[in-house]
């Protein structure tokens, strides 16, 4: 087999940082490979992508030096972000720019732009439909017609379903899968239960950038298991591993009979509309809520609603309290927003988790040991006084976490805190929200991960539709929707 | 979020966006050269039917845009009217002084800034930015990288605004308070803009690396899938124009409203 791309010897270092991410890099890919690349996050994933491409150092200049580096003739590149790699705010406009860009003659551009759309599933009645009103799923289809637009002979994916709830992500991988069959397909990808079928080379990083295994999959994942699980990569068995090492003990019975948080005939209203309908909900100190549905299905929308932060209707009761009445209303709800970076307030971390209790005029000497302590339990001693913007992304997610939890209070709601971190990561936060959960706390949270609902939740409401369709423990929904969990079925 | 704002498209959506600019620029020159009241409200009604019936967005919008208009008109016309010299004193309180001068330069200023108004509006209202910028490129020769830079800018607003509404949930439940007076609001800006900015540069960045990933490079000609072209319609613009030009100078010579000619003197 001919190689299409390779590099020889590289280093490369990032401004500002003291040690090469990449030093004497080599790496080929034959044609018509199907390779995964697996590290922990700060692994340079994504910038190997970017060299292999070219886009480093020509788009993005960063400095690196290699003996020898060729790039493929033809390659298309897909991003993880749906909402930025578009340029136009029309489907047609959007694939019209690669056509442009390659000096297609107009006459032929709808020609094109039908054929492009029809390759990826993507059928509209009037491709002059604004991108704004695609679900993620479909912007990343459409991401992959303008790819294919360039008629690549090498496709590079950057976690292209990062940011997709699972039917989403779903249909990109079919797409790709479809697509990509006489491809060299080069993928990164946390969630790689998908893509593990299609792939047959796996390269997998360290931190520092360097190959500690290249290989066959089947060799890689059999072999490597111990070095997968301590650098926290996804991989398939993972949650079977974890649970097995850390066998989740029965939990206790709810401590009341009272429920913490009852919603009854609790509409949620933008503008004159209904957004959300909850005909009646319940959860008791110690559960463990998980809000379930589709991306845009209201899943967001509930956790505002239930902070007072939209126009409702109907009954809300936190502790036995109307929620509209309650005083010091933070003294009992916490939040945890998707993107911690739009909850920072302060400038350092240490400032960040006493925030709240500065704001309740505790003295110094309480505040101290109570923020040194919890910034211990999520391993955060040693970073408290860089600014929290400076934290890497699983760090930031556990400050968020802590600052919002700081007051103890007895209801904490979480909008998908586990999403885009690795394994480990994600672990850590789900064992310190259940250690949250075995004190009586009643924890409220939105996510699309199925294991999380099947291994750590007690209930489930699931959201279909704008309607809160189920309110069961979640051994019942499990039950009831046996088609679904074969999604998870690599964990049996 | 999404924010509804679909409209008919009418003669004014067609005419050449650049032929639009240009003329919407001249007309802005000429307006300050203007010093006769009467020629200049009947240039507001010449503007004001483009803007009431020919722009193709529903009449309500039309009224919500029309609000500020007045608040514009007001302001600009008070300040002259109040303050302003002459020597014909029909009024006069403390610092507050009206004179028939005044009074008439006031007007003159309100009506000047409504027109200016009316013209920027109904040309915003009546072209897409991805025309105009296409326009650029085609007839005024503007560089592929900024006219793509400009359009990739402005898909990222509604996303700002967006991020924006989080945000404001986000430092309601921390419970931030930006206190009062200037330095809450330097507090208040520090808090959105920061993480606003963040956000937007790296999203940016990422557009311009897709932008690159896409083959789109400075060098190279391109092809176009818009063309943009002159038409009828540009001349229709064009005679319309006109005709309301002549048209304020022979009424307001025949019928004027108020016996000033210049209200410089």
């Amino acid at each position: 087999m001919s190689t299409v791309a390779n590099v020889k010897n590289m280093r490369l270092k990032f401004p500002g940082v003291d040690s090469l991410l990449f030093k004497d890099f080599s790496l080929s890919l034959k044609k018509g490979e199907k390779v995964l690349i697996l590290g922990p996050s700060g692994s340079g994933k994504s910038t190997l992508l970017q060299v292999l491409t070219g886009l480093i150092p020509h788009a993005v200049e960063v400095p690196m030096k290699t003996d020898e580096i060729n790039i493929p003739d033809s390659w298309g590149y897909l991003f993880q972000d749906p909402d930025s790699q578009f340029c136009m705010p029309f489907v047609d406009e959007e694939i019209a720019f690669v056509l442009e860009n390659l000096q297609i003659p107009k006459e032929e551009m709808n020609r094109y732009i039908h054929h492009y759309l029809h390759q990826v599933g993507l059928a509209f009645k009037n491709p002059h439909t604004k991108i704004q009103t695609l679900s993620g799923g479909m912007k990343q289809r459409l991401a992959i017609a303008s790819v294919l637009a360039l008629e690549p002979e090498v496709l590079f994916l950057d976690e292209p379903t990062a940011m997709l709830d699972s039917e989403g992500t779903k249909q990109v991988w079919e797409t790709i899968k479809q697509v990509g069959e006489d491809k060299t397909v080069v993928i990164v990808e946390h969630k790689i239960e998908e893509v593990v079928d299609f792939v047959d080379r796996v390269v997998l990083l360290d931190e520092q950038g360097v190959i500690i295994a290249d290989g066959s999959k089947d060799e890689v994942f059999a072999s490597y298991k111990q070095v997968l699980l301590e650098h926290g990569i996804w991989y398939p068995g993972v949650w079977r591993d974890y649970l097995n090492s850390k066998p989740p003990s029965p939990s206790p019975s709810p401590v009341s009979i009272n429920p913490s948080v009852h919603l009854s005939d609790f509409s949620v209203y933008r503008g004159k509309s209904v957004k959300l309908h909850i005909p009646q909900a319940n959860a008791y100190p110690g559960d463990w809520v998980t809000i379930i549905g589709e991306n845009g299905a209201g899943k967001s929308t509930l956790l505002l609603a239930m902070m007072n932060l939209l126009k409702t209707k109907g009954t809300c009761h936190f502790l036995g309290q109307d929620y509209k009445s309650i005083k010091n209303f933070a003294d009992h709800v916490a939040f945890v927003f998707q993107n911690p970076e739009f909850q920072f307030v302060t400038n350092s971390v240490y400032e960040e988790a006493a925030y709240s209790l500065r704001l309740d005029h505790w003295t110094e000497e309480q505040i101290s040991p109570r923020v040194n302590q919890l910034l211990k339990t999520y391993h955060l001693e040693n970073h408290t006084h860089i600014h929290p913007y400076q934290l890497s992304i699983g760090q930031k997610r556990r400050l968020s976490v802590a600052a919002s939890i700081i007051k103890e209070q007895s209801i904490i709601l979480l909008d998908e805190p586990t999403f885009g971190q690795d394994a480990k990561n994600t672990f850590a936060i789900l064992e310190q929200l259940e250690q949250l959960r075995r004190q009586g706390k009643t924890i409220i949270m939105v996510t699309h991960d199925r294991n999380i609902v099947e291994y750590f939740s007690t209930k489930v409401w699931s959201i279909h539709d704008g309607k809160l369709a189920n309110d069961s423990s979640t051994g019942e929904y499990l039950e009831s929707n046996n088609h679904v969990t074969g999604e998870i079925s690599y964990v049996h | 979020m999404s924010i509804d704002f679909s409209y008919q498209e009418t003669w004014l959506h067609k005419i050449n966006p650049s032929l639009k600019l240009g003329f919407v620029f001249l007309l802005f020159i000429h307006l300050i050269m203007i010093h006769n009241t009467n020629i200049l409200i009947n240039y507001m009604f010449g503007t004001l039917i483009l803007y009431l019936f020919f722009t193709g967005h529903p009449w309500k919008r039309l009224m919500i845009i029309f609000l500020p208009f007045l608040l514009i008109f007001l302001t600009s016309s008070t300040s002259m009217i109040f303050f302003g010299k002459g020597d014909v004193t029909w009024f006069k309180w403390g610092l507050i002084h009206i004179t028939e001068e005044s009074f008439f330069r006031g007007l003159h200023l309100g009506f000047r800034g409504i027109i200016f108004a009316i013209i920027g509006v109904v040309f915003a209202l009546t072209t897409r930015p991805v025309y105009l910028f296409y326009s650029f490129m085609q007839q005024l020769k503007l560089k592929p990288k900024y006219a793509y830079s400009f359009m990739a800018a402005i898909r990222l607003i509604p996303l700002m605004i967006e991020e924006m509404q989080t945000l404001h949930y986000a430092l309601k439940v921390r419970g931030v308070q930006s206190g009062k007076g200037i330095r809450g609001l330097y507090n208040k800006l520090k808090s959105y803009s920061i993480p606003l900015l963040s956000q937007s540069i790296r999203k940016a960045f990422r557009i311009a690396v897709a932008m690159e990933a896409k083959r789109f490079s400075n060098s190279g000609n391109r092809t176009y899938y818009y063309q943009i072209n002159f038409s009828k319609v540009d001349l229709v613009f064009v005679f319309y124009l006109i005709a309301v030009f002549t048209l304020s100078y022979y009424m307001a010579v025949q019928y004027p409203y108020f016996p000033i000619t210049d209200v410089r003197l």
